[in-house]
Formats: C-alpha cells, sequence, structure tokens
C-alpha cells in the first residue's frame, strides 16, 4: 500500500470518528453527566460519616456498612436480614408466579390465528403501560378490608374479620407480579414464537406423553426467554418502590422503601447510600450467574448496540 | 401444533387471566361513579368534584408539560445517538473504548429506577448547593425523564436502521449525497416510523414513572402521580382520586390502542420488534 492510500485511510478514519462523536456524542455525555456520574457520588457517600441532619461528613468511616448489618450504639438488630431476605423472597415468589402464568399465555397468544397475535400480545402489555401509582393502588381496592376478596379469604380463615388482604405481604408478591407480569411474557413469546414444532413432532410419534413432550421439546427451547425473564422481572421487583409502599404496609417492609426512608422521612445520607451499594452488588451477582447459566444452556443473544 | 385438547386449555386458563389483569383497573373505575354523600345508586359526583379540583389541573399541566418537554428532548438526542452508533461505528474496534458506548446507554435501563431516582435527588441537591442551579422542581424532572428516555429512543432508531440494507447508504454516496443531505432525504424519511415510535414511548414512559419523578420533584412540582400518592397517603383513596385514575387509564389505553392501529398497516412486525427488544 502507498504513503499516500495510509494517510488517505487516515484521514477518513479520522472524519469516521468524528461523525460518531458528533452524532452519539451528546446523548452518551448527557446520560454520563446525569446519571453516571451522580450514581458514582451516591455510592462513594456510603463511606462518608454522617452529620445531625444525615448529610455525608468528613471522616471516612466504614459505620455506614455496619448499620446495614444491624450493629449501632444498641447493639445487633437482625432486621435489616429480615428486610433483605423478605425482599428476595417477594422477589423470587413474583417471579415464579410472572413465570407460572406466562407458559399458558404465550401458547394460548400462539395458538391463535397469526393476525390476532399482536393484539393479544398488546392486552398484556396494555396495563403496564398505565401509571405505576394508578395501577398499583387499584390492588388496594381488589384486595382491601372491604373488597370481595378479602370477604372470601375472611370465609377460609385465611385473614381476621377486620383486616383485608392488602396491605400485607400478598398483596405485595401480587402487585409485584401483575407489574412485571408484561417483562416476563415478551421475552418468552420471543422465544416461543421460533420454536421448532418438529421437534415436538418427533416426540408425538414416538408416542411420549403431553407432559414429557412440554418438559422434552418444549420447555428447553424456551429456556433463552425464560432466563432473559426472570433477569427482568426479579431484578426491578427486588428494588422496587412504589408496590411495597402502597401495599405493603408496616409489616412487609423491603429493601427499596428502606433505602428510600433514609433520603426522606428519617435522612442518613450514608447509611442510605451503603444499602443501596447492598442492593446492587446483590442485583449484580444475580445478573452475573444468570449471564453464565444463559451461556451455559446455549441460550440466544440478545440484539444489543 | 398444538393439539386440539391443550387449545382448549390454554383458552380456559388465558381468558380468565386477560380478566384478571384488567380487574383492578375496571374496579377503579367502578369506584369512581360513587354517589355523593348521603346519597345512593352511582353518579357523575366525583368528576364533578374533580373539574372543580384546581391543584389536580395544575398537576395535570405540569405532567404533560414534563412528558412533552422531556420526549421532544430526548427524541433528538436518541435518533443522533441511535444513528451515529449504527452508521459511523468502526466495526472493528476492541477493547474497553468500544463497548463504552453500550455501557452507557444499557445503564439507565438496568438501574432499579429507586437508585436513579435517589442518584439524581443527591446529584442536585449538591449542584445546588454549590451552584444555586437547579434547584428541585419541573426542571430538575425534565432532565431525569431525558436520562431515562434517550437509550429507548436510541435503541428503537439502531434497530430500524441496523434493518436496513446496508447498500441504500452506498447508493446515497454514489449519488453524490453528502452526508447532511443523506440524513436529511434519506435517514430521516427512512427512520421516521421509529422516531415516531420513540417519541410516544418516550411519553409512555415518562407518564408511567412515579419512582424517579417522585425523588426529583420539588415542592412546586407536584404531578399527577405525584398528586395521586399524596392525596391517598393522607387521606386515603377517594372517588376523586379513582375518577382520575380512570381518565389516566383511559386515556393512556385509548392513545395505545390508537397506536397500534395506525401503525399495524405500515409498519406492524418493525414497531412490534422494537418495542419487544425494549420492554
Amino acid at each position: 500500500m502507498s504513503a499516500t492510500a495510509q494517510t488517505e485511510q487516515e484521514i477518513e478514519a479520522g472524519r469516521q470518528r468524528l461523525r460518531l462523536w458528533v452524532t452519539s456524542g451528546p446523548g452518551l455525555v448527557w446520560i454520563m453527566i446525569f446519571l453516571l456520574i451522580p450514581s458514582a457520588v451516591l455510592l462513594g457517600i456510603a463511606f462518608f460519616s454522617a452529620d445531625d441532619y444525615g448529610a455525608p461528613v468528613l471522616p471516612f468511616s466504614v459505620q455506614p456498612f455496619q448499620q446495614v448489618a444491624g450493629y449501632s450504639l444498641l447493639g445487633w438488630d437482625p432486621g435489616n436480614i429480615t428486610i433483605f431476605l423478605r425482599s428476595l423472597g417477594q422477589a423470587g415468589i413474583a417471579t415464579l408466579v410472572s413465570a407460572a402464568l406466562s407458559y399458558p399465555l404465550v401458547f394460548f397468544i400462539l395458538s391463535r390465528p397469526e393476525a390476532l397475535r399482536p393484539l393479544l400480545l398488546l392486552f398484556i402489555v396494555l396495563p403496564s403501560w398505565t401509571n405505576q401509582v394508578v395501577r398499583t393502588y387499584a390492588w388496594l381496592e381488589l384486595l382491601g378490608p372491604n373488597a370481595p376478596v378479602s370477604w372470601v379469604a375472611h370465609l377460609l380463615h385465611a385473614v381476621p374479620p377486620d383486616l383485608g388482604l392488602a396491605p400485607g405481604s400478598f398483596a405485595v408478591t401480587t402487585g409485584l407480579a401483575y407489574n412485571y407480569l408484561p417483562y416476563m411474557i415478551v421475552p418468552l413469546y420471543a422465544s416461543a414464537e421460533k420454536l421448532d414444532w418438529t421437534l415436538v413432532e418427533a416426540g408425538r410419534d414416538l408416542y411420549a406423553s403431553g407432559v414429557r413432550l412440554f418438559w422434552h421439546a418444549v420447555f428447553p427451547q424456551t429456556l433463552p426467554g425464560l432466563l432473559s425473564g426472570i433477569i427482568f422481572v426479579a431484578i426491578p421487583a427486588f428494588g422496587d418502590y412504589v408496590v411495597p409502599q402502597l401495599l405493603g404496609g408496616d409489616k412487609a417492609l423491603m429493601i427499596g422503601s428502606l433505602i428510600a426512608n433514609q433520603f426522606t422521612e428519617t435522612p442518613d445520607w450514608p447509611y442510605g447510600a451503603a444499602l443501596t451499594i447492598i442492593m446492587l452488588v446483590f442485583t449484580g451477582m444475580g445478573l452475573v450467574g444468570f449471564r453464565i447459566l444463559t451461556r451455559k444452556l446455549g441460550g440466544a443473544e440478545e440484539a444489543t448496540i | 401444533m398444538i393439539p386440539r385438547g391443550v387449545r382448549y386449555a390454554l383458552s380456559g386458563i388465558s381468558w380468565p387471566l386477560y380478566a384478571l389483569l384488567y380487574t383492578p383497573l375496571a374496579l377503579v373505575a367502578y369506584y369512581s361513579f360513587a354517589p355523593a354523600p348521603n346519597e345512593a345508586g352511582h353518579s357523575l359526583h366525583a368528576y364533578n368534584v374533580l373539574l372543580h379540583d384546581g391543584a389536580a389541573f395544575t398537576a395535570l399541566r405540569r405532567s404533560l408539560i414534563l412528558a412533552i418537554g422531556s420526549a421532544i428532548t430526548s427524541t433528538a438526542l436518541g435518533t443522533l445517538l441511535g444513528y451515529g452508533l449504527c452508521r459511523f461505528r468502526s466495526p472493528n474496534a476492541k477493547g474497553v473504548l468500544a463497548h463504552l458506548p453500550s455501557l452507557i446507554i444499557y445503564t439507565p435501563i438496568i438501574m432499579p429506577s429507586l437508585v436513579f431516582g435517589i442518584s439524581e435527588l443527591i446529584f442536585f441537591n449538591l449542584v445546588h448547593n454549590a451552584t444555586g442551579f437547579l434547584s428541585a422542581g419541573l426542571e430538575t424532572m425534565i432532565i431525569a425523564h431525558i436520562t431515562f428516555q434517550v437509550p429507548y429512543v436510541a435503541l428503537t432508531v439502531y434497530a430500524r436502521l441496523a434493518g436496513l440494507d446496508p447498500y441504500l447508504f452506498d447508493a446515497a454516496n454514489d449519488l453524490y449525497a453528502n452526508g447532511l443531505k443523506s440524513f436529511l432525504y434519506l435517514i430521516i424519511p427512512v427512520v421516521q416510523p421509529a422516531i415516531i415510535g420513540g417519541f410516544l414511548l418516550g411519553i409512555t414512559l415518562s407518564i408511567d414513572d412515579f419512582t424517579i419523578s417522585f425523588f426529583t420533584a420539588g415542592p412546586g412540582s407536584v404531578t399527577l402521580p405525584i398528586y395521586i400518592y399524596g392525596a391517598i397517603a393522607r387521606k386515603g383513596i377517594s372517588p376523586e382520586i379513582n375518577a382520575l385514575g380512570t381518565l389516566m387509564i383511559g386515556t393512556i389505553i385509548t392513545l395505545a390502542l390508537v397506536h397500534f392501529f395506525i401503525t399495524r398497516h405500515r409498519d406492524r412486525a418493525g414497531q412490534f420488534a422494537a418495542r419487544g427488544n425494549i420492554t
């Protein structure tokens, strides 16, 4: 290659880089200034001490993390660990419920004529486009003390007469599953749509029972969608704020509300920031774990930028 | 493909599930027609009260300013971002720097909205204390809403561009269209459905959000969701709140259906694929 061709190529590459920065620069810089830097600041605050108003001050300290673990001037308290385990449990059950509901719904949609499918899918996603507060407090009306569902629960001796199913753990799990169901349905639908039905036919020719057909021919093929769905549901459900706040009451405090309290009602920024770090560590571990699992199982690569 | 018996079972499970999805929303509407105090039956009393509730209207106006203002800005930023990444990123770039744009774009999507909101709260608070600018209010809310919308718009536009025939760009080059010309006369028309889709998605995300709004709002910037949340926290659910909720649910469902049936003929597969990627 001649020297001039080489430099021409370099100039062209430089131009391309300039174009890249002019077009994508503003958006990227915006996100960096207004999200990456702020979240870095939030995480950094966890290593400061708190003044009387809960604002971060020097010196650096690990006290916020001791608080997270439950140590305070009054000794050790298991409250935070309970809240953490409860959040994990609520998010886990909500994820299971939404997965269990998604399978029949997805295959129901696939059993309908092709022209109808987008509309059927839309009607599942539609409730999640209404405002978070509205669609959450709506469950308060369905599960509250004077609602029909609570009468039934009362007749079955599941709840005391003057209390409804909401607020409480049951309402929180229901609310989380309702809020995040579309996040399970959409990826599951995407992988079920591409299902190779010849495998099912082959199984049927070999007289496999319905259960075995589903378990060995259908389920493995939908696994990539299911795993993405689990991530999309479990992560936001774990750190959700609105649902436990509106449907949980005092008994079903979750990590999200605990964090938020440190920045609103009883300010203690460093403690709140330390809680956030622990929550993000949990979230990150879940994400990485599932990524590895997906790759091991030969999961589909998502469309990435 | 699916045996008849299984199909019946699927229908038997699914139709009640569809009904269950809409039961809470329907209940909000039902309770909104509660009668006036000391009366029986159903009435539009709550809507009448709502009509004379100045605070609700102010909140509605703020919500609209927030949604439209943030969506316009994020559409501009996101369209350029998606376009730039699709067209000008060197395909053989390696290393951390090459992955940086993707990392930045996915952060707002992956980050739990509570962490998002609190980060913004602290950041705006510190900036305000240091410089006097950006006191918590509608402007900080708009900034935060732009931040979470940009990636979604960028991904929508990117998905559309990536699905195009790459020779289209070569053809434009061969016809001596320069960068600006090909952007104006080729890219914009071709990507237009994605830009409109991204804009509507931005509005939907903005209207849907509570958590991030809650933490970036100031005392003088109560939007509809914050208004409803505050009212419930203070005095529980009232028929007026149900009336307001009914109007919000009705509006968003109508808009979504209209959008669906308009785009259905033009670009059904593309629109749906784009949205599917995102949610």
